[in-house]
């Protein structure tokens, strides 16, 4: 099983989450599943981080919950982005490229 | 739908075990999503749960993490939803107000005047009341003074050897200071010379008040001592007015009554001890001390302490008495039964106006409720009109708060604006009020709106609207749904609607009558004491203050040459009939001095008063003052010739009572060596004290021969206009000493009109206010007579059909009208004989159960009502009969 690295900043997980919802509702168990597939389990999120993260994103007003029924009929708690939502995802998402290229380009070999 | 709506509609707000059921169902649903995957992928169930929690991690911190975050998101979303719902509401408000501009109008204007007369009479209550003394720690100034043996309720100024010995022996003091008031003539070099207003105080007065000069200095210990007087303090006012408001005069000199005083300060602007005085110079009680046999029975040093930090006023006041009976054992000629009186110094300067403020306070407050009344009926029969809407805004979902929350809105919206607009009526009114009337209020008090002023303005308003909308709003929240909406509209006739706007009707007629009685009470004093006999004739004659001041004028013979060239000059002028003078004008006081009469037995401790005025020249004869007996002072009265007399009739009744005044001899003061006095003349009783005040004994001294006071009232009776004779006056004063200044040249019905200038101010309001409030309970009857016209025409088209006549239907609505007015009628009268004690200290010739004030009110008010009634009632025989049954 894949462990979060400590030093994955909680603002990461924030970005990681509205990344999961940009394209759809989703509930928690659906945006941990999400990112386990999109990075083959290498961002696996503890279950623990991720529903303290959607719950301050709901304080901050990026995302909104709202109660629904989960693909099998029980009922589940889901997320969307909210328009600031968006607008931070992509804002962040520039970010992260941009240090993601930089750290890429002095890790790799001359 | 934008998302924040859609919050607000899918959540209704949570609780808090609501919030943590929502967790737990969320974080379960995680984990059995989890352990359903890996029974799946072929673990047992309790391998699959172990796992699942594991790779979960801190389920519990989770929880309660999870549980503060949406505890916050709770109340940033109530509040955000509050906000959201007051906007509605305020916007809605506004749009039926906006829909109904009649109604907003009359509310409006009744609001404005009910809460700009409470914001204007309450600026007056805080500048007098509630506003500290401009002194540094104004709750520490005592004013002392001393009972009199005589009527142990009064109290008098202390004598100057008292003070001195009150000031050294005393504990609980930091200081006391002493303070006279005189006045100085000022000779600028090139202008007229003025007179000013000035106070002798004591070196300690400014550490006393606490209050430091603006620019330079005040006095320091010893500038009271001999040789050491001739400085002067002056205030910003006359700084600015007369010396250009330059720094550079301070250490400079300035001349008054012909002395060289060094000009060591200005006191900042404002600032006064009480007389609104110009200039304050040291009092220097050395002499007074060096002959304190004498000047022990004095009194006239007015005194002002400061009690040390943390002595109560009855620890001060039982010091001061122990040095009482010291003094009584000590010196028991003069100080026998004189015991110290302490009055706190706000209560000294606010005394007189506590009880005319508190009572105009209570008179607004009334309109304020009768205005009250009013807009709860009005709004009543709005809602009644509204319940429609309201019942469908609940069949909608709107919750019962809501619904009362929105009526409570609107009346509190209008409540505002219509305080806004009463604060701005209140700021033009009290300014307008304190300029005619500028003698009203002591100079001390600035009146003005301040944050506390505008915040009881605010509260009050806030509070107004609630009064009056919560009870319509109540009621029509509680409007049966399907009553309402079955009913097409119109209102339940009848049952508790009804009762309660009954019920208002007779609150209001009630408090009306009582504001009437009231302001009539007022309106007869004020009456009566116009009709009072004054004992002198008040029109054509011209006063002015004149003072003999300067070096020159120091002997009684200078001071004499002066009054009788310049009396005489004007004696000769054309127009004037009689010319004369007074220390001091009717209606403005008297000294008062005791009494013992030649052949008579006194008691030395208890010798009775002798009001004192002295008078030179035609003075009886220029105020037509009757001559009863005996003779005027004549030439053969000379300076130092045998002393003669003129007493009041009021005097010769009581110490003559065998009618032989004339002859009679009196000597006056406290000293055994003061010549005897033969009276010469009797005189009619004046009102010299003020209208209200009953003519005691008085003695009318011929201040020939008692030239000491070198300040005088000239009083000049004219054949035409007054004013006319101004000039004649002033050249003659001129022509006698160009150093010469006139103060308060004016006609002696300014004079007495401005004596009576606080009750004037006092009886304008109250009448005011008792007429908004008659007129706001006329339009409270008409209001509610008008409406149920309106909901019984069924009935009176019914009635009418049925035979009855149009006088009976008349009848009918006026018997409604009156039946409630005539209840709050009654209610009012009782109201009124309960409250009147507590105006009976303004009143005047009347008592406060002023029969036939009672009557004129209740007669007037039955007329009010009559006239209110007659417009409805005109209305309900106009129904057509078929028309109305046709309408259902």
């Amino acid at each position: 099983m894949h462990r979060t690295p400590s030093e994955l900043l909680q603002g990461t997980v924030d970005i990681l989450i509205l990344r999961a919802l940009a394209w759809e509702s989703m509930h928690g168990y659906a945006i941990s599943r999400w990112l386990d597939r999109g990075s083959d389990g290498v961002l696996a999120v503890e279950g623990a981080a991720l529903y303290q993260a959607l719950h301050r994103l709901e304080h901050r007003k990026l995302v909104a919950a709202s109660w629904g029924l989960s693909e099998n009929n029980r009922k589940a708690k889901f997320y969307t982005l909210t328009p600031p939502g968006r607008a931070r995802l992509r804002a962040e998402s520039a970010v992260w490229k941009a240090y993601a290229n930089a750290v890429s380009k002095i890790l790799s070999p001359a | 739908m934008s998302f924040r709506q859609s919050r607000f509609f899918q959540f209704p707000w949570r609780s808090r075990t609501q919030i943590m059921g929502d967790i737990d169902t969320e974080l379960n649903f995680h984990l059995e999503m989890r352990v359903a995957e890996l029974v799946g992928q072929g673990l047992t169930p309790e391998e699959a749960a172990r796992r699942a929690r594991e790779e979960f991690g801190d389920v519990e911190f989770t929880r309660s993490y999870c549980r503060d975050v949406d505890l916050r998101t709770e109340r940033s979303v109530r509040s955000a939803d509050r906000m959201v719902a007051w906007r509605q509401d305020a916007k809605y408000a506004w749009q039926t107000l906006r829909r109904s501009p009649g109604f907003a109008v009359v509310s409006l204007l009744t609001l404005a005047l009910a809460i700009g007369a409470n914001t204007a009479i309450f600026s007056v209550a805080r500048a007098v009341l509630l506003k500290p003394l401009p002194f540094g720690t104004p709750s520490a100034l005592m004013r002392v003074f001393e009972s009199w043996p005589q009527n142990p309720s009064a109290h008098t100024p202390l004598s100057p050897p008292n003070f001195v010995d009150y000031r050294t022996q005393q504990h609980t003091f930091t200081d006391l200071a002493a303070l006279q008031q005189w006045s100085v003539t000022w000779r600028p070099e090139n202008a007229d010379p003025a007179i000013l207003t000035a106070l002798a105080v004591s070196a300690s007065m400014f550490n006393v008040l606490q209050v430091g000069a603006l620019h330079g200095r005040t006095f320091s210990p010893g500038d009271d001592t001999p040789g050491n007087t001739f400085k002067a303090i002056v205030s910003h006012g006359f700084w600015q007015r007369a010396l250009g408001g330059d720094v550079a005069r301070i250490g400079g000199r300035i001349t008054l009554n012909d002395r060289a005083y060094d000009l060591i300060g200005v006191m900042p602007r404002g600032f006064t001890v009480g007389a609104n005085e110009d200039v304050w110079t040291p009092l220097d009680l050395s002499d007074e001390i060096a002959h304190a046999t004498v000047t022990r029975k004095q009194h006239w040093v007015h005194a002002i302490g400061r009690l040390k930090p943390g002595i109560a006023i009855d620890a001060a006041r039982a010091d001061l008495r122990t040095i009482s009976r010291r003094l009584e054992v000590q010196y028991p000629e003069a100080d026998s039964g004189r015991v110290a009186v302490l009055v706190p110094l706000h209560e000294v300067v606010a005394g007189d106006l506590r009880s005319p403020i508190l009572l105009l306070q209570g008179a607004a407050l009334m309109v304020l409720l009768i205005a009250c009344a009013n807009l709860a009926n009005l709004t009543l029969s709005r809602t009644m009109g509204r319940r429609r809407e309201m019942a469908l805004r609940a069949a909608l979902g709107a919750s019962r708060a809501r619904l009362i929350g929105q009526l409570l809105t609107e009346s509190v919206l209008l409540s505002l604006v219509g305080g806004a607009i009463g604060v701005g009526l209140a700021v033009v009114a009290t300014r307008l009020l304190l300029r005619l009337n500028p003698e009203t209020l002591p100079a001390m008090f600035a009146a003005g709106l301040d944050s506390r002023v505008l915040l009881f303005s605010f509260v009050l308003s806030v509070a107004t609207g609630v009064l009056f909308g919560l009870m319509p709003a109540l009621d029509a929240a509680r409007a049966d749904l399907h009553d309402s909406l079955k009913e097409g509209g119109r209102g339940t006739s009848g049952g508790r609607g009804e009762r309660v706007r009954r019920a208002l009707v007779v609150v209001q007629v009630g408090l009306a009558v009582m504001l009437l009685v009231g302001a009539g009470l007022l309106l007869r004093s004020f009456g009566e004491l116009t009709r009072v006999r004054m004992g002198f004739e008040p029109d054509h004659v011209l006063t002015a203050e004149i003072t003999a001041s300067g070096v020159r004028y120091d002997s009684a013979a200078a001071v004499n040459l002066l009054y009788d060239g310049v009396l005489g000059d004007i004696a000769r002028s054309p127009g004037v009939v009689a010319v004369g003078a007074a220390m001091v004008l009717p209606t403005r006081g008297h000294m008062n001095t005791s009494v013992r009469v030649q052949g008579e037995p006194a008691d030395e401790k208890n010798l009775p008063d002798l009001g004192y005025v002295s008078v030179r020249g035609d003075y009886f004869k220029a105020m037509h003052i009757p001559l009863l007996a005996g003779r005027g002072y004549d030439a053969s009265d000379r300076p130092d010739g045998p002393k003669t007399a003129i007493i009041n009739q009021t005097a010769a009744h009581r110490f003559f009572p065998k009618g032989n005044a004339i002859g009679g001899r009196i000597r006056i003061g406290p000293r055994p060596d003061t010549p005897w006095m033969t009276i010469v003349g009797v005189v009619g009783d004046i009102r010299d004290e003020g209208l209200d005040i009953e003519t005691k004994p008085t003695l009318f001294a011929n201040h020939v021969q008692e030239a000491w006071d070198r300040t005088l009232n000239i009083v000049i009776r004219t054949a035409g206009d007054p004013d006319a004779a101004t000039h004649v006056l002033r050249s003659a004063v001129k022509a006698a000493d160009p150093g010469l200044a006139l103060r308060e040249v004016r006609s002696l019905d300014q004079v007495v009109g401005s004596s009576l200038a606080a009750r004037r101010f006092a009886l304008g309001l109250a009448a005011c206010f008792a007429g908004v409030a008659l007129l706001l309970a006329a339009v409270g009857i008409y209001g509610v007579l008008a409406y149920m016209v309106t909901t019984r025409t069924r009935e009176f088209g019914v009635r009418l059909a049925l035979g009855a006549t149009t006088v009976n239907v008349v009848l009918l609505v006026l018997r409604q009208g009156l039946g409630w007015s005539l209840f709050g009628l009654a209610l009012g009268i009782g109201g009124a004989i309960v409250a009147g004690r507590l105006l009976s200290g303004m009143l005047f010739g009347v008592s406060a159960t002023d029969v036939t004030t009672y009557l004129v009110v209740a007669t007037g008010s039955v007329i009010v009502v009559v006239v209110a009634c007659i417009v409805p009632a005109a209305r309900a025989t106009r129904v057509d009969p078929l028309e109305s049954i046709r309408a259902e």
